[in-house]
């Protein structure tokens, strides 16, 4: 708090007062300048006192002399000069004037502050003085000079400052009383220490400034990594970005983390990231095992930072190598940071940092590393939780997956490929069931929607349709039973679906398709043919659903599809359903059929497809070559 | 991954407008007088959906005599897209009109072979949709 905040004064009204080195050196030049123009001692007072009492924005500033005798006594002290407004009676008097007089500095003036008490009280309220400096000492002359500034602001502590402009006074009234040499030395000393101390001083703020720079960087780049760091869900770029940036963060030659990750079978297994090294200097070693130094980063149980590692008592103790292996980047100093899950605790991994030189890693270095690892192991927590989900949803659709029968005078070839991407997993599904009187339902479908809710609509829209199934009720009549189910959904419930019946009796198919994509048919005459188009609503909208008969002779194909296979190279549906039609009779009378099957998905997914894929080959084999 | 939501996904603006955006498809709402104009371009797939849902919402608290869902400038039209077309119209009627835009094969063909135009109201262009008939 600044003296000026403490009245209540506003700063820009009056000069800060000299409190400062820089201040006082300030006010010190002025007061020799304005003496030395003065002519004669008695308007070097003034002057004096006029300065100081602007310098300190002061009530008022009383000069006073007590000329030398030649007996070495002192006179009465005269009042020589006064700057600033008087108050009635004059607060000094003589009682407070012999207090100074014991207090004269002997050689040279003292600069120093006096009880507020050494003044009438009552005086010094009116005046509203608050405090009092005085300036009092001996001139090379002999001759006293007591300068007191009646000050309406508290003294700081720094009173010591003021010396400058103590000797600055005293150089500046020397020459009028005799040779002004002395003084001068004197006054250059002084104010020589006070730059050494005031450079000193900026030194010390320079440092400080520096330091509060680097704290802010800490703050930004840990901000910024973070922010960078959870907005991934990608788990390799985000290892890689961690260690990129701590490393830079730590000024480490070389970073690396070392990461764990559970394969599909749930068996663990590590892998690892370099920053500042290629790949081919890590190589040749094995992981990192559990040795005594490594130990703390993969339990997590704190950060290990060493000015030289190779000194340290836990370094060298395992077989085989004692130490670092043959052709190991050269690692003095050393720097480990375990990455912990904030979900579950468990350590996800340990950042390792390293230098040829000892002593590179400093506590700001580590506490930047354990911030970056904070939030990989946030982004980590996130991209596996994000990869959980992703990979139930994938389960799920593959768990409820068919087992196609066997079906005496049928070809059935089957695919379901969940979305490569993950996101959209979820909600597509083909179905063959195998009705009474050697009658068989094939079924292909489409949730709208992704991820573990899609899956879940689409396993009871597949119950739905199987028991329907069982119960022989004909299409039509399926799908109206099954959008009824789909429009009592607690969500809103966007189900495409093709529903066909083979019977053998009489070699024929009905269907009814809910909004689905029609069907391709390729006759025996080599005709290709679409059926089913836009006959009804999807499931969950529509609430009639007409049917229709066609032939299925032997030799005849059907062919059911969901949207991946023709929104994959077009967004035009038109001309991805036309695409679709021309590349399925790639199928025709093929005998490996899997294959042909597999290789028109290629075909018209380019090999990448970012939505499920659903798909039904049926050829009615009895009575033509047997499959 | 064209449909991811990476840049941005906020629906902004005041009361009266809005904006929304993935990085295939935008969806714009617009007031003229007692109609909302929900302007949508680019893919309207499963990720744009729920923000033209959102749209939708927005626009029915102003209380407007008519909605206008104008898919013109809609390049693909997926089921998730239709399925908030459903939802909106079933959301609006009876007390507001629902109209679609759409004249393009790129999105009739989706409508037709889901039979939506049966119950959506669909105009060919803008000013037929606005004035209602």
């Amino acid at each position: 708090m600044t003296p000026a905040s403490v009245t209540g004064t506003p700063v820009d009204e009056q000069p800060t007062p000299p409190f400062t080195l820089s201040a006082a050196l300030r006010l010190a030049g002025s007061v020799r300048e304005r003496a030395e123009q003065a002519g004669d001692y008695e308007s070097a007072m003034d002057a004096v006192a006029g300065e100081l009492r602007a310098g300190f924005a002061a009530v008022s500033v009383h000069g006073y002399t007590l000329r030398g005798h030649a007996n070495g006594t002192t006179g009465d002290p005269v009042l020589t000069a006064v700057a600033g407004a008087q108050a009635d009676p004059d607060p000094v008097d003589a009682a407070f004037l012999r207090a100074l007089s014991e207090r004269l500095e002997p050689d040279g003036i003292g600069v120093f502050e006096l009880p507020l008490a050494s003044l009438d009280e009552d005086i010094a309220a009116a005046a509203v003085v608050v405090s009092i400096l005085a300036l009092a000492g001996v001139l090379p002359s002999g001759d006293n000079v007591c300068l007191v500034v009646l000050g309406r602001l508290p003294l700081p502590n720094t009173v010591a400052h003021l010396r400058p402009v103590a000797a600055a006074v005293r150089s500046a009234l020397a020459p009028y009383l005799g040779d002004a040499t002395a003084s001068v030395r004197d006054y250059l000393a002084v104010v020589e220490r006070a730059a050494r101390d005031h450079a000193s001083e900026l030194e010390r703020l320079t440092d400080t400034v520096h330091q509060l720079h680097a704290e802010a960087g800490v703050v930004d780049t840990l901000h910024s990594v973070g922010r960078h760091l959870t907005a991934q869900l990608d788990i390799s770029q985000l290892v890689q970005d961690a260690t990129n940036a701590a490393t830079k963060a730590t000024g480490a030659a070389f970073g690396a983390f070392f990461y764990n990750l559970v394969d599909e079978y749930g068996e663990s297994y590590t892998l690892y990231t370099l920053s500042g090294a290629p790949r081919e200097a890590f190589e040749r070693f094995p992981m990192p095992r559990n040795t005594q130094v490594f130990a703390p980063t993969f339990d997590g149980t704190g950060t290990v930072r060493s000015n030289d590692i190779t000194l340290d008592r836990r370094f060298g103790h395992n077989a085989p190598y004692h130490g670092m292996p043959e052709g190991h980047l050269p690692v003095r100093s050393y720097l480990a940071v375990s990455a912990v899950s904030p979900s579950t605790g468990e350590v996800l991994g340990g950042f390792f940092f390293g230098h040829p030189a000892p002593g590179q890693f400093t506590p700001r270095h580590e506490y930047l590393a354990e911030g970056i690892a904070g939030y990989a192991a946030i982004a980590l927590d996130n991209a596996r939780l994000f990869d959980r989900e992703r990979n139930l949803a994938t389960e799920l659709s593959r768990s409820m997956l068919p087992t196609v029968p066997e079906i005496p005078g049928l070809a059935i070839c089957t695919r379901y490929l969940p979305a490569a991407t993950g996101s959209k997993v979820g909600g597509d599904w083909f179905d063959v069931i195998q009705l009474r009187a050697g009658r068989t339902a094939f079924v292909i479908g489409d949730v709208v929607g992704h991820g573990v809710t899609a899956a879940a609509v689409m396993g009871q829209m597949r119950t739905a349709i199987r028991s329907y199934a069982l119960l022989d009720l004909s299409p039509g009549e399926l799908l109206r039973n099954v959008s009824l189910l789909a429009a009592a959904m607690p969500e809103p419930t966007f189900v495409t679906c093709f529903y066909a019946v083979h019977d053998p009796m009489d070699g024929t198919l009905v269907y009814a398709n809910a909004g689905h994509l029609p069907a391709v048919l390729m006759r025996t005459d080599g005709m290709v043919e679409q059926i089913g188009e836009a006959m009804a609503q999807p499931l969950g909208v529509g609430s009639e659903f007409r049917q229709s008969q066609t032939d299925f002779p032997p030799g005849t194909e059907l062919v059911l599809y969901t949207d991946g296979l023709v929104e994959s190279a077009t967004r035009d549906l038109s001309v991805g359903i036309d695409n679709f039609v021309a590349a399925v009779t790639m199928l025709r009378n093929r005998e490996d059929v899997g294959a042909a099957c597999d290789a028109l998905i290629e075909h018209l997914t380019s090999g990448s497809h970012d939505d499920d894929i659903a798909f039904i080959h049926v050829r009615h084999t009895d009575g033509g070559d047997p499959a | 991954m064209a449909e991811t939501e990476s840049v941005s996904e906020s629906v902004s603006g005041g009361a009266q407008s809005g904006m929304a955006t993935t990085s295939a498809g935008t969806v714009a709402l617009e007031h003229r007088g007692r109609t909302a104009v929900l302007t949508v371009a680019g893919a309207l797939d499963l990720a744009l959906a729920p923000k033209l849902r959102q749209l939708v919402d927005r626009a029915l608290r102003q209380g407007p005599e008519l909605v206008v869902v104008d898919l013109t400038e809609v390049d693909f039209l997926a089921s998730a897209g239709m399925a908030t077309l459903v939802e909106a119209n079933r959301l609006c009627r009876p007390a507001v009109g629902l109209h679609v835009v759409a004249a393009s094969r790129r999105t009739m063909r989706p409508l037709e072979l889901t039979r939506l135009t049966d119950e959506l109201v669909v105009f060919p262009v803008l000013s037929a949709a606005l004035v209602g008939r």
